[in-house]
């Protein structure tokens, strides 16, 4: 795999946790262990991010990061090889 | 076989039903519980459904919880077909 993969496979990880835990806080909203590792992983979440964007363009298009070019719809696509 | 044990039979339903009738909600005019031998504690009405409330304990890492499909590890049921356990 190479790292551009493994890098979205960690926020993909990152996501599911923090989606796991945003439905443990939908019932317990005041447990301070879920919401110390919400925020813990909130922010692993975003470096992760930003770092993925830097090196490979936006996975958001709100990301775009280049005044003078549109870089959402640069090459590679999702279903395109790398 | 000892036929004796079932002789009284319709004595023991009609008991065990003037025992849930005595426990009754006196303003709905309801039993107020399933029976005595029920999981459930007592004063459980019959017919709700219910679901027991996570407690926070154990959690997996990120790289098995999305591999499980969870992050909790009591809830990890992983069916397969075939199996039974």
């Amino acid at each position: 795999m190479n790292e551009k993969r493994k890098l979205l496979n960690k926020i993909r990880q990152y996501d599911f946790t923090l989606k796991e835990l945003n439905l443990y806080l939908d019932t317990h909203p005041n447990c301070p262990r879920a919401l110390a590792m919400f925020r813990k992983y909130k922010q692993i979440r975003m470096n992760a991010v930003n770092e993925y964007v830097s090196r490979y363009g936006p996975l958001m298009p709100e990301q775009n990061n280049d005044a003078d070019h549109w870089d959402w719809i640069d090459d590679p696509w999702p279903w395109e090889r790398s | 076989m000892n036929l004796n044990l079932f002789d009284d039979i319709d004595g023991l339903v009609l008991r065990e039903r003037e025992t849930v009738l005595t426990e009754t909600d006196q303003e709905r005019k309801r039993p107020v519980s399933a029976d005595a031998t029920s999981r459930f504690p007592q004063n459980t009405p019959l017919a709700m459904a219910y679901v027991p409330f996570q407690q926070w304990g154990e959690t997996y890492q990120h790289d098995d919880a999305l591999e499980y499909g969870t992050l909790f590890p009591e809830l990890n049921f992983p069916f397969r077909k075939g199996e039974r356990s």
